[in-house]
């Protein structure tokens, strides 16, 4: 909890900031935390609360110092935890000031009634100066990356604006909801890793599924057999060791044949699944059908559609696609799952050689 | 440069002797009385049925509107004054009048609690 006793090591790695959601959102955090936070030693302006990587901040807080320049407002905002400089810009619009405001007031004396532009920007202005400018003692909400200058934290604020609270509702609120923040979001370690081996395992497996598919595409095939696209996947574990952990290295060597086969076997239940390929007959030596180029299925749905719209049971609504399913499984063969149908419905539909009548029904002209 | 943060105090607080002097409060209560002439008010506070009373200095705030029986905020440094005790010399004093003080009561635990909670698994994790 305490941030100033990281230890430099524990960083996390820059490439894994992006993942964390409190890294791009203005953080509420109290201002005694943003005054103690470690700054990154990897990338300056970066700060870590808790190894969550943050580098812009949301504060509210009572104004208890303010000092004026030319182009800055410079106010110390006090949270009820710790005190921390702002740095507030003037915009353009604060800066031409002087003479336009009275220019403006007249301007709005000659026309009056209608709408005046002049007018209107010169209260416009003057609505922007009034939340602007604050005093001592007044609400000030900021936020804005925070920076280190002179070896003191400060707020560069990208947005500021005074805070009108009369009955200290915003305030009130604001206490209220904070706590829970760092009780749900702020103080909860971010657990990347976990996800991380997850995101390759499974990236592994959808590279596997992608090349088989592009083979299948590219090569027309019609039919395959498992070991005639093993050899497709070998890249994949033999890159492998390189991306998993090093500790896994010696064993790879071993298991890479088994490695090999789970990963074709994991691709191939996913092809079925999404019905790409199907068994035709279920033997110890598997034909796999590719759905796409496999011209008897696609005749035999076609078949059973256009007979069946033929009779009067059908001949209005059209063939609902699990009667043609069962269908199809008579005349074809039985291992013809839904998936597969439905990528079969969807090109002959393409083709114009089938009409859905609703979601589910088909007929044939 | 910065002035110390005002930590949140109740009322009840700051003449039990748990805040010591030149430490920086912010304190609510009830505007009972000022006294230009001296620079002095009083805020005042109900708290498991007895009054506490705060005085507050007010040099700095002046000159302020004083409405007596509304609630104020006052943010400043604890000063031992004689005779009067502990006493607040004000930078910063706010008329809430309206304020759901209940509401602020609970804000104000809410946020002790939190830190309470955090500093306690804190030592749990120095610990082991």
């Amino acid at each position: 909890m305490q941030p100033a006793t990281m230890d430099p090591a524990e960083e996390p790695p820059s490439m894994l900031w992006g993942l964390d959601p409190i890294f791009c959102a203005f953080a509420r955090l109290y201002v005694r935390d943003i005054l103690q936070m470690t700054e990154s030693i990897q990338v300056p302006g970066i700060y870590f609360y808790n190894l969550h990587p943050i580098y812009k901040v949301d504060v509210l807080g009572t104004v208890v110092y303010k000092r004026e320049r030319e182009d800055f407002f410079c106010y110390g905002v006090d949270d009820g935890t710790g005190v921390i400089n702002c740095l507030c810009w003037k915009n353009d619009l604060f800066k031409e000031e002087a003479d336009p405001t009275k220019s403006g007031g007249k301007h709005s004396d000659g026309a009056r009634g209608g709408f005046n532009p002049v007018a209107e920007l010169a209260l416009l202005r003057q609505a922007q100066q009034s939340r602007c400018r604050l005093e001592i003692g007044e609400l000030l909400r900021v936020r804005g990356p925070v920076k280190t200058s002179r070896q003191q934290r400060e707020i560069m604020a990208s947005t500021f604006y005074k805070v009108n609270d009369p009955v200290m509702a915003v305030q009130i609120a604001w206490m209220m909801e904070v706590p829970q923040l760092y009780r749900q979001c702020y103080d909860k370690p971010l657990q990347l890793q976990p996800n991380a081996t997850g995101d390759s395992a499974l990236s592994s497996l959808s590279k596997a599924t992608n090349i088989i598919k592009e083979f299948l595409k590219q090569k027309s095939v019609t039919r395959f057999r498992p070991y005639d696209v093993q050899d497709l996947l070998q890249p994949l574990i033999s890159s492998q060791p390189q991306t998993a952990s090093a500790d896994l290295e010696p064993v790879a060597g071993p298991s890479a044949c088994q490695q090999l086969r789970q990963l074709l076997k994991e691709a191939l239940q996913i092809l079925q699944d999404e019905g790409i390929v199907y068994c035709k007959v279920k033997s110890q030596d598997d034909v796999y059908q590719v759905t796409a180029h496999d011209t008897d299925l696609l005749i035999a749905v076609k078949d059973v559609i256009r007979e069946d719209s033929q009779r009067e049971k059908y001949a209005e609504k059209g063939c609902h696609i699990l009667h043609i399913l069962s269908a199809v499984r008579q005349r074809h063969s039985l291992n013809v799952s839904k998936a597969t149908l439905e990528l079969v419905l969807k090109s002959l539909e393409c083709n114009s050689d089938i009409v859905s009548t609703s979601d589910d029904h088909y007929t044939a002209f | 440069m910065l002035p110390a943060a005002a930590v949140f105090h109740f009322p009840w607080e700051v003449n039990s002797g748990a805040v010591r002097e030149g430490e920086s409060v912010r304190v609510f209560g009830r505007l009972v009385c000022y006294q230009p002439e001296e620079s002095r008010a009083t805020l005042s506070a109900q708290h498991a049925s007895k009054e506490h009373h705060v005085a507050v200095h007010t040099l700095f705030v002046e000159p302020f509107n004083p409405i007596i029986g509304a609630q104020y905020i006052v943010l400043g440094e604890i000063e031992n004054a004689e005779g009067v005790g502990a006493m607040v010399r004000a930078r910063v004093l706010n008329c809430v009048d309206g304020v759901n003080v209940a509401l602020l009561q609970k804000a104000i635990n809410e946020q002790r609690s939190f830190f309470r909670e955090r500093e306690h698994t804190c030592d749990d994790a120095q610990a082991t």
